[in-house]
């Protein structure tokens, strides 16, 4: 099992994850995976939820589904763009299950910190979280 | 499909909980409620800044400013002599041209005087109608009712806002009010906008008092009204209700 810490060592409070995707059941799920790992974790189901949450609460992680309004949304890139927005620290994690080589290129151009094409394993979601929170 | 089921959750009945904070004269007498709104239990949106932040992202200030005026004034405390003040987007007076015919109809059903009712207006950012803005105002004044402009110096709310909309009330946010009791140059403000206020024939009103201190010096600055938790935190319908007769 990967050891995980999800202890901030600049602030020693529980690291807080934001989770975005418009599944209930995929929300449900990373929440009570990450909560058990000791993260503090929101989620928001849409694009404009997400915004509200960013502009008002500081997060060390994102976690976004790509696609939040049906065919063809590229919601998850208008996220990227507003976490780097308020706060260079935040790591993102973009997830799609309908991801062309030119959307990842796309995200990475956009600040994406990793692009995860679904379905993927959540223990090696979490572990991409765990380094990336840890680079 | 996810897409609007927050906004739904928000409209339909019971989405909406009204919270009712007392706002006190500078003898400590209660003279009004500010009725403030959260968002569902269990969401997101039980932080009024997130709920308002999305209501706004989503461009759909008319319908909850509606929403939160219906559920204020369903539960709003009596009291004849108490004022109820209501937060009103200015993108809302701007668009929404029956909203006066629609806050007097919510009023008369929950036997409201219109007299008792404060538009409080808020979040004045563009764009927005002008010309409906001002004829909303005028109507709103000729139904009975008093206007107050929220978080005057912060962002829209401006010089140019209190020319427009020549307040009966300027509220002066947490910002300015919080240490003005050490800090000369909040004073400076404080002073600048009691005097601006008194050449428009209107009365300030304080937001986030919390010491004694700054209290005393709010009332030496002849800062009429007064809210925050000094006083009292946002209260249920229930608990206001009882404050006032406390007060009474």
């Amino acid at each position: 099992m990967y050891a995980y810490r999800s202890i901030s060592p600049l602030t020693n409070v529980p690291e807080r994850i934001l989770i975005v995707d418009d599944e209930d059941l995929i929300v449900l799920a990373m929440r009570k995976y990450f909560q058990g790992l000791g993260y503090e974790v929101d989620s928001a189901f849409e694009l404009e939820e997400a915004q509200a949450l960013l502009a008002n609460y500081d997060y060390d992680l994102v976690i976004a589904d790509l696609r939040l309004t049906g065919i063809g949304g590229v919601e998850g890139l208008q996220i990227v763009a507003d976490v780097h927005q308020k706060c260079a620290h935040t790591r993102v994690i973009l997830l799609s299950a309908f991801g062309t080589p030119e959307i990842e290129r796309e995200s990475y151009n956009r600040g994406a910190d990793a692009f995860l094409h679904k379905p993927k394993a959540m223990m090696e979601i979490a572990k991409i979280a765990r380094t990336l929170l840890e680079a | 499909m996810t897409e609007h089921r927050a906004l739904n959750a928000i409209l339909e009945p019971g989405g909406i909980t009204p919270m009712y904070q007392p706002i006190v004269a500078a003898d400590g007498s209660l003279v009004a409620f500010e009725c403030l709104s959260r968002g569902p239990r269990g969401t997101n949106f039980e932080s009024a800044k997130v709920l308002f932040d999305y209501v706004r992202l989503k461009r759909e200030e008319t319908l909850v400013d509606r929403a939160c005026i219906v559920a204020a004034l369903a539960t709003a405390p009596k009291g004849d002599g108490i004022r109820l003040a209501v937060n009103v987007h200015a993108s809302t007076l701007g668009r929404d041209h029956d909203f006066t015919d629609f806050v007097c109809a919510t009023a008369d059903r929950n036997g409201i005087a219109r007299e008792r009712i404060t538009i409080e207006i808020v979040e004045h950012a563009p764009p927005w109608d002008s010309i409906g803005f001002g004829t909303a105002l005028d109507r709103l004044r000729g139904a009975g009712m008093r206007i107050a402009l929220d978080d005057v110096g912060l962002g829209q709310s401006n010089f140019k806002m209190i020319l427009d909309v020549r307040p009966d009330y300027l509220k002066i946010d947490k910002y300015f009010v919080e240490e003005c009791d050490a800090d000369r140059h909040r004073q400076a403000v404080i002073g600048a906008l009691s005097t601006l206020a008194s050449h428009f024939g209107a009365e300030i009103v304080a937001e986030g008092v919390e010491r004694e201190s700054v209290r005393d010096t709010l009332r030496d600055f002849g800062v009429q009204f007064m809210q925050g938790y000094l006083f009292s935190k946002p209260l249920t319908a229930d608990a206001a209700a009882a404050f006032g007769r406390v007060d009474a």
